[in-house]
C-alpha cells in the first residue's frame, strides 16, 4: 500500500515515463496482438496517472502547471480511446506488416504518449525541447513504415521539415536562457517556465524578441502553421493510422500549448516595457494565413486523411490566431477549441479507420472519398458516427466549435475588427468544405458489392468523445470553466 | 587570452560551414564536415578549460567520437557501398548559394550584435558565428537535391547549435547532451531511410518527391 502511495507522489514523472520504458520492450517481444493489449493496458495507466497528477502534480524539472494537467488527462483520454480501436486496426492489418514493424508500431504508439506527457508536464523549456524531438523521431519511424516509396517520401520529407523546426525552436530556447540568465542566474531556473513568468518583466527584452521568433518559426513547424506545414498533410496520409493521424494529433497540442507560454512571456515583458515587441502580430499573421490557405486547398482534396489533416492545420491557425488576440476571453476559446477539436479529430480517424476496414482495408491510400461513400449501406451506427464528427468539425451547432469560434470571432470584432473579415470568411469557406462531404460519406449510393458489417463494440468509445464535446461546450462542468478561466487569465 | 582563441575556433567553424556551399562533391563535404566537427570539439574544450566547466570536455568527447569520428565513416560508408555519383547535384549555381551565404551570415551579424549589447562580448561574438552557421547549413539543405547532402548540412546546422550552446555562460548540461542524442537517433533514423531509399529509388535523387504532389494529395 505505502508503494502505491510513493508511486502516487511521482505521478507527473511516472505519467511521462511509464510508456517510455516500456517501449523498448513492447518493441522486442510479443505478437503483434500482445503489443495491442499491452497498449491498451498501460495507456488506462498513464491515464490514472494523470489523473492522480491532480493531487501531486511533481516537482523540479517535471512539473504540472493547471494547464498541462488538463491537457495530460485529454492526451490519455484520447490514447485509450485509439488503443481501444487500434485493437480491431490491428486485427484487420496483421497480415500486412511484420512481426517485427507491428513490434515498432507499437513501440512507437508509446514513445509518442510518453513524450507527448513530457511536453506538456515539463516546466524546464530544455526538457519540453527534447520531447518534442523525441516525438518527432517517434513520428518519422511510424510515417515511413508501410515502406511504399510514397511513405518513405512522406517520412522524408517529415524528417527534414521537422529537424529543421527543432534545430530553430533549440536556437530558440538557447536564446530564452541567454535573456533570463542576467536576471535568474546561470543554472536551471534560467529554463523554468515557472520562474521564467515570475520574471518575465526582467527579461531582456531585445533577445526576447530575437528568441521568439526562432521559437515561433520551431514550434510553428511542429503545430503545421502556414509556410511551415509541408510535412503534415503528407504524414498524416501515410502510415498507420492510429499512430500518424490520431496519437500525433496530440503533439500539435503541445505545440501550440508552448507557443501560448512564450507568447505570454512576450506579452508581459512588453506590457511591463521590458523592450519586447508585442507577439500578437506574428501570431494573428500565422493564424491567419493557416486558416486562409487551409479555406483554398481543402476543395480540391480526394484523399480522406489528407483532407482532415489539412482541417488539423485550420484548426492550429485559429487556436494560435486565438492567442495572438490576447485577452482573457480569447485565450479561453483557444483552449477550449484545442480540447474540443482534439476528441472531435481523434474520433474521427478512429471512425474512419473502421470504415475503411469495412471497405477492405485500412492501410494508406484506401481513404478516398470516392471508395469510402455511402457508409449507410455498410453499418448505419459508424455511418451516423462518421457524418456526426465531420458535421461537429465544421463548426455549427450543436458542435462545441460553434461556441469557441463565436467567442473567438467576438473577441476579433472588439481588439482587432480589421481581421475579423478575412477570419471569419475563412471559416466559413473551410466550414463549406466540410460540409460538402457529409451527404456523399452517409447517404450516397455505395460503391458495388457492398456488404453490410458488424462495427463492433468498441466503437462505443469513440460515441464518448462526441458526446464529451456536446458537454464540454454547453454544460461545461463549473469546476472545469473556473479551472479553465484561471488559466487563460493567467496567460493572457 | 580566451576571447581569440575562442573566436579563432569559432571562425573556423564558420569558414567550414561556408566551403560546405562550395563543395560539388560529397567525399570532399564530408570531409569538410569532419574538419568542422574536429574544430567544434577543439573549441569546446577550449570552453571547457576556460569556464571550469567538466560537461563542456564530456561535450568535446562526445563531439569528437560521434560526430568527427563515428558519422563521417558511416557517411562515407553509404556513399561507397551506393556506388553513388561522386559530382554534387545542385539546384541552383554555386556562385549564387555563396553569395546567399555572405547575405545570411550579414543578416545573422545584424539581427544579433544589436539585440545583445547587454550580454558579455564573447557570447554576442559567439552567438553572431554560430547563427550564422545554423543558417549556412539550412542553406546548404535546401540548395541541394541529394539526401546525403542534406544530411551533411542538417549535421552542419546541428554544429552550429553547439557552439552556441557552448558559449553560453553556465547553461545546464541539459542542451549539449539533448544534441549529441538528437545527432545519434537522427543517424539511426537516416540511416534506415537510406537504405531504404536506396531500395525503392535507384539513386538517392530526392527530385522524385514531387510524385506526391503530382497525385493530388
Amino acid at each position: 500500500m505505502s508503494f502505491w502511495l510513493l508511486a502516487l507522489g511521482f505521478a507527473a514523472q511516472a505519467a511521462a515515463f511509464l510508456p517510455l520504458l516500456a517501449a523498448p520492450v513492447i518493441g522486442f517481444f510479443g505478437k503483434p496482438m500482445h503489443g495491442a493489449f499491452a497498449n491498451v493496458v498501460l495507456c488506462f495507466l498513464v491515464f490514472l496517472l494523470t489523473l492522480a497528477v491532480f493531487r501531486h502534480p511533481g516537482g523540479g524539472l517535471i512539473h504540472a502547471d493547471e494547464l498541462g494537467m488538463m491537457f495530460g488527462v485529454l492526451t490519455s483520454f484520447v490514447a485509450l480511446s485509439t488503443s481501444l480501436t487500434n485493437i480491431a486496426f490491428v486485427r484487420s492489418e496483421i497480415s500486412r506488416m511484420s512481426v517485427r514493424r507491428w513490434r515498432v508500431y507499437h513501440a512507437m504508439c508509446q514513445v509518442m504518449l510518453g513524450t507527448t506527457i513530457l511536453g506538456l508536464y515539463a516546466d524546464n523549456i530544455g526538457m519540453l525541447w527534447v520531447a518534442v524531438e523525441g516525438a518527432t523521431i517517434s513520428a518519422t519511424l511510424g510515417v515511413s513504415l508501410p515502406r511504399t516509396a510514397t511513405a518513405l517520401e512522406a517520412g522524408w520529407k517529415y524528417f527534414v521539415l521537422g529537424g529543421v523546426g527543432i534545430a530553430l525552436a533549440l536556437f530558440g530556447t538557447m536564446l530564452t536562457y541567454l535573456a533570463a540568465q542576467p536576471v535568474l542566474g546561470p543554472g536551471l531556473q534560467a529554463m523554468s517556465f515557472a520562474a521564467l513568468e515570475a520574471h518575465a518583466a526582467h527579461l531582456d527584452g531585445a533577445l526576447m524578441t530575437l528568441a521568439f521568433v526562432f521559437l515561433l518559426f520551431g514550434y510553428g513547424t511542429k503545430s503545421a502553421l502556414v509556410p511551415l506545414h509541408g510535412w503534415l498533410p503528407d504524414a498524416y496520409a501515410e502510415g498507420p493510422i492510429p499512430l500518424t493521424a490520431t496519437l500525433s494529433g496530440l503533439m500539435l497540442n503541445v505545440a501550440l500549448l508552448a507557443l501560448l507560454r512564450f507568447r505570454h512571456l512576450m506579452q508581459a515583458n512588453f506590457l511591463a516595457l521590458g523592450g519586447a515587441l508585442p507577439p500578437g502580430p506574428f501570431l494573428e499573421t500565422l493564424g491567419l494565413a493557416s486558416l486562409l490557405l487551409v479555406a483554398f486547398s481543402l476543395w480540391r482534396r480526394r484523399d480522406a486523411r489528407r483532407f482532415f489533416g489539412f482541417s488539423s492545420i485550420e484548426n492550429s491557425g485559429i487556436a494560435v490566431f486565438a492567442f495572438g488576440v490576447g485577452g482573457t476571453v480569447a485565450i479561453f476559446a483557444g483552449l477550449l477549441h484545442m480540447i474540443l477539436h482534439g476528441l472531435i479529430k481523434s474520433a474521427l480517424f478512429q471512425a474512419f479507420t473502421r470504415a475503411a476496414a469495412m471497405r477492405g482495408g485500412a492501410g494508406p491510400g484506401q481513404y478516398g472519398f470516392s471508395h469510402l461513400r455511402g457508409m449507410m449501406a455498410s453499418n448505419k451506427y459508424l455511418a451516423w458516427l462518421l457524418v456526426g464528427c465531420v458535421f461537429f468539425l465544421t463548426g455549427l451547432p450543436p458542435s462545441g466549435l460553434f461556441a469557441t469560434e463565436f467567442l473567438i470571432i467576438s473577441q476579433t470584432v472588439q481588439r482587432v475588427p480589421i481581421l475579423s473579415l478575412p477570419l471569419g470568411a475563412g471559416l466559413l469557406l473551410c466550414a463549406i468544405a466540410i460540409i460538402r462531404q457529409v451527404g456523399p460519406l452517409g447517404f450516397a449510393p455505395p460503391p458495388k458489392n457492398t456488404m453490410p458489417a458488424k462495427a463492433g463494440r468498441l466503437l462505443g468509445v469513440v460515441y464518448l468523445h462526441l458526446a464529451l464535446v456536446v458537454t464540454l461546450a454547453f454544460a461545461m462542468p463549473p469546476l472545469l470553466f473556473v479551472a479553465l478561466s484561471n488559466i487563460a487569465t493567467g496567460l493572457q | 587570452m580566451i576571447y581569440p582563441l575562442a573566436h579563432l575556433l569559432g571562425g573556423l567553424v564558420l569558414l567550414c560551414a561556408f566551403s560546405l556551399l562550395s563543395q560539388r562533391r560529397l567525399a570532399a563535404m564530408i570531409s569538410i564536415y569532419q574538419l568542422e566537427a574536429l574544430i567544434l570539439s577543439a573549441a569546446a574544450a577550449w570552453q571547457g578549460y576556460a569556464q571550469h566547466e567538466l560537461s563542456l570536455y564530456l561535450t568535446a568527447a562526445i563531439t569528437l567520437v560521434i560526430k568527427a569520428g563515428i558519422a563521417p565513416i558511416v557517411l562515407r560508408r553509404i556513399v561507397h557501398n551506393f556506388n553513388l555519383i561522386r559530382a554534387v547535384e545542385t539546384a541552383m549555381p554555386v556562385g549564387v548559394s555563396m553569395i546567399l551565404g555572405v547575405g545570411l551570415i550579414g543578416v545573422a551579424v545584424l539581427v544579433v550584435l544589436p539585440t545583445t549589447i547587454n550580454s558579455v562580448g564573447l557570447t554576442r561574438e559567439d552567438l553572431a558565428i554560430s547563427l550564422s552557421v545554423v543558417l549556412l547549413g539550412l542553406l546548404v539543405m535546401t540548395t541541394r537535391r541529394n539526401a546525403v547532402s542534406q544530411v551533411i548540412g542538417f549535421l552542419s546546422t546541428e554544429n552550429g547549435l553547439v557552439l552556441a550552446a557552448i558559449g553560453m555562460p553556465g547553461m545546464p548540461f541539459v542542451a549539449e547532451l539533448s544534441v549529441a542524442l538528437l545527432v545519434l537517433l537522427a543517424f539511426m533514423v537516416v540511416g534506415v531511410f537510406l537504405l531504404r531509399i536506396r531500395e525503392h529509388f535507384d539513386t538517392l535523387d530526392l527530385s522524385g518527391i514531387e510524385e506526391i504532389e503530382r497525385r493530388g494529395r
